[in-house]
């Protein structure tokens, strides 16, 4: 049998592997119920003023991709903190990662429920989730990371489809005024933190900064994926706004889902079934990363982070989530 | 344990071969060794000045006409003091001991021993059993070149040369297989190639421990990082123009003595979809085709399971004109439609096999009985749907365009996985599986190098060359995921 070796580094990755997995990290929450929680017209102001404080965060994120410290990885994080910190930091990242697998992974079984398996045990849909992320993970960090390509490809062009939203008969200008807020509630509020909470992800990119080319200037290819980001939040709530119009758009749980409902194609009803479905590579992708990092920091926790990473780990690793999400459930 | 131990021993030397290493050729010890071979000939023939020589060879391993003009007429009418002086073959080296003798004798030598120095001399006067230089049938084009290999790994070499004449085109040679002794001629073009391909290869093809290799595949096996992938790791090809290009790229060669395919590597998922066509058309056509392949693979894995999954799981999916067509097809069918299209599928597989089997006469019967009895029967006897049978034509058809021949046979087995999957969870099934599909592609290499390469790892300059194939003065440099030393195609830069 040959060796279980999921943190191998046999090389690095450019910058377009960065901007790929900070779009897809970013776009995980917005395509479920984004815009649901933001209703209003003038929220896409709100939007583009997030978009540019995600920017800051993603500043100081490739301020640390530059620092001397992020290259040694582990020892870096030792040197700057100590051994103990360190691992009480991990210890407490342990329940943040479960929290972030157990929200996507719900999040979209939800979904994959409501609108393609009414009558299917949820149970099922969150094993054979976990079931293809674990085999995507088992292939170690380096191929991981290079799936993220392969998820970027597949999903991305879903948002072309919301294209057709923009035009009449659908498209009404009225539905996007007022541009300006006539008045702010609590909700709008809620709005805005959760547009900043979904815009959030990349910050798990400091633990893979020795797999990353440390030439490279990050903060391009940063910008990049956070502007694509915020045009698709931009393209989803306004094609959104378009179609439901504002009265009608807190009414609907999933509204992004919704509206490819109505969508027709000369070869198959429902396209949404397709779509969804197509949504999982991102998922899979997110979900095989965190993966990666939960066994990641038990190796940390355990101080057995020089050690061979072994089979029985990851998969204990892999069984734990997976009792969570069904507890949580 | 000592009882083992000793057993071990004693089959150890049981197994050994005689230590014919340091031993002197005798004749006496070359009669011993081709004892009971009808084939083998000692003669012995004097020389003008009356000296005796004898000769020993295989009969059946060597040219008689040419013994005849080489070494028996000019032996006697020679009058030198050497027989070495007094033989025409091109090719004659000094034997000393007899594992040399014997090796040389297997290789169509003719043993020369000359008496009176009390010397044995070995001359090449082997009998190439090499068929015309033909055209290839497993990667048929209309137009290029027509030629293909033979299984005379020389003659394969030279058609390789004639294509790239450079004293850089470096040959290395290598023997593999205890009972085959088969050479395996590695290939490269020095100073291109990336150095790392060519030291795994040689490692590999130097580790390679076992008895027989008829074919090509046999050393892939071998050579192959991941064994149990249903995708080739190594490009197997028949075609001396496909070899040139590959070297030209920057990939190695590894030609295998008594087959006419050639292997070529590191090799993409990508390359699975490349015809030596798509070089020849015109890069708009070139690419449209090249789309075809793709959607056509697309098409071959995916078309029957979607067919279960939505008339299965998705009927909502279907458009009302369709629906009312397949309700009418399905309604009185007596399997599930996984075990219909299930049952289709491998009854497709038999015929195709068969077809490959049969001799070419017998094809039409076979053609009348696939098409006509299995296809229009068993839909009037309401076994299957019209519908099905269309898609499973479909599905046939397009398998048939990826124009390596292995992928189409792996595409199969795909196939069935994605149904069983679409079986169970539908569209998602399918989903299930693609994700699986590519995840694997993702973590395949071939010679150590990304089999997924250039999609991931990600190199964008190469996608001038994948789903389309772009004009050939655009493609200024050579494909940056094999990192050969030369980048730049053009001698002057533009």
């Amino acid at each position: 049998m040959t060796a279980f070796s999921l943190y191998d580094k046999t090389s690095t990755f450019s910058g377009v592997y960065v901007m790929f997995m900070v779009n897809r990290l970013q776009m995980l929450y917005f395509i479920l119920i984004m815009p649901s929680y933001l209703v209003h017209p003038y929220m896409i102001w709100g939007i583009i003023v997030i978009g540019i404080l995600s920017q800051i965060n993603l500043t100081i994120l490739s301020k640390w991709f530059a620092s001397d410290y992020s290259a040694k990885g582990y020892q870096g994080f030792v040197e700057l903190f100590s051994e103990r910190a360190v691992r009480f930091f991990a210890f407490a990242g342990l329940f943040l990662i479960v929290v972030k697998i157990t929200v996507i992974t719900l999040g979209y079984v939800e979904v994959v429920h409501k609108f393609m398996y009414p009558s299917m045990d949820k149970k099922w849909l969150i094993l054979f989730i976990l079931l293809v992320s674990c085999y995507v993970a088992a292939q170690g960090m380096e191929k991981t990371i290079r799936f993220v390509v392969i998820a970027f490809l597949s999903t991305v062009w879903i948002a072309l489809v919301y294209f057709s939203f923009f035009f009449p008969p659908i498209a009404s200008l009225y539905d996007l005024y007022p541009l300006i807020p006539v008045d702010w509630s609590m909700h709008s509020w809620k709005g805005l933190l959760f547009i900043w909470s979904s815009l959030s992800g990349p910050e798990y990119l400091i633990c893979l900064v020795p797999w990353l080319n440390s030439k490279q200037k990050m903060l391009k290819y940063l910008t990049i994926a956070n502007a694509m980001s915020v045009l698709e939040y931009l393209l989803l709530f306004v094609a959104s706004l378009l179609f439901f119009g504002s009265n009608y758009l807190s009414k609907s749980k999933f509204p992004v889902i919704d509206m490819i409902r109505y969508l027709q194609s000369p070869v198959f009803d429902r396209i949404d079934i397709i779509l969804i479905s197509v949504h999982m590579f991102h998922f899979v992708f997110a979900i095989s990363i965190f993966l990666l990092y939960f066994y990641g920091a038990v190796r940390i926790i355990v101080g057995r982070l020089h050690e061979q990473t072994t089979r029985i780990g990851f998969m204990t690793s892999c069984i734990t989530i997976f009792i969570c999400m069904i507890i949580v459930k | 344990m000592f009882w083992k131990k000793s057993r071990s021993k004693a089959e150890h030397g049981k197994n050994e071969p005689r230590n014919t290493a340091q031993a002197a050729v005798t004749i006496d010890a070359l009669r011993h060794t081709v004892a009971n071979m009808d084939d083998a000939e000692i003669i012995e023939r004097n020389t003008k000045n009356d000296q005796k020589v004898t000769l020993l060879y295989i009969r059946t391993l060597i040219d008689q006409e040419r013994l005849n003009e080489a070494i028996i007429e000019p032996l006697t009418r020679c009058s030198q003091d050497t027989i070495y002086e007094c033989i025409a073959a091109s090719k004659v080296s000094k034997i000393i001991t007899l594992e040399e003798a014997q090796k040389q004798l297997m290789l169509g030598s003719v043993l020369l021993n000359d008496s009176l120095q009390n010397q044995w001399w070995a001359a090449r006067l082997e009998n190439p059993l090499s068929r015309a230089i033909e055209t290839s049938q497993t990667e048929t084009i209309l137009y290029g070149p027509k030629d293909s290999f033979s299984e005379e790994v020389e003659q394969n070499i030279t058609m390789i040369r004639s294509r790239i004449p450079l004293t850089t085109l470096k040959t290395e040679k290598f023997t593999v297989g205890s009972l085959s002794k088969t050479t395996v001629v590695l290939m490269y073009i020095e100073g291109l190639i990336n150095p790392e391909f060519i030291s795994i290869a040689r490692n590999k093809l130097s580790t390679i421990d076992f008895d027989l290799f008829l074919d090509s595949s046999h050393i892939a096996t071998f050579m192959e990082d991941h064994t149990h992938s249903v995708f080739p790791q190594f490009q197997q090809t028949d075609r001396p123009d496909v070899c040139a290009f590959s070297l030209g790229i920057g990939k190695l060669t590894l030609l295998v003595d008594n087959t006419p395919f050639a292997l070529v590597a590191p090799m993409t998922f990508f390359h699975l979809f490349q015809s030596p066509e798509d070089y020849i058309h015109r890069w708009l056509v070139a690419s449209f085709l090249r789309c075809i392949r793709y959607i056509s693979y697309f098409l071959s894995i995916t078309t029957v399971p979607l067919y279960v999954a939505l008339t299965t799981h998705h009927y909502q999916m279907i458009p009302l004109e369709i629906f009312s067509v397949l309700l009418e097809s399905r309604s009185k069918l007596p399997l599930t439609p996984f075990w219909e299209a299930f049952l289709m599928l491998i009854t497709l597989e038999i015929i195709r096999e068969a077809s490959l089997r049969m001799p070419t006469k017998s094809g039409q019967t076979l053609g009348v009985i696939g098409g006509i009895v299995i296809g229009q029967a068993t839909v009037e006897a309401g076994f299957v749907s019209k519908v099905l049978i269309v898609v499973v034509g479909i599905s046939a058809i397009a398998s048939f365009l990826v124009p390596n021949y292995l992928m189409t046979k792996s595409t199969t087995l795909i196939q069935f996985a994605f149904l069983i999957l679409s079986s169970f969870l539908g569209v998602l099934g399918i989903v299930f599986g693609m994700i699986g599909l590519l995840a694997h592609l993702n973590a395949l290499t071939s010679l150590k190098q990304p089999y997924f390469a250039p999609v991931a790892p990600f190199y964008g300059k190469d996608w001038i060359d994948l789903f389309i194939r772009g004009p050939l003065h655009w493609m200024k440099t050579r494909p940056e995921h094999l990192r050969p030393l030369q980048k730049w195609r053009y001698n002057r830069r533009r």
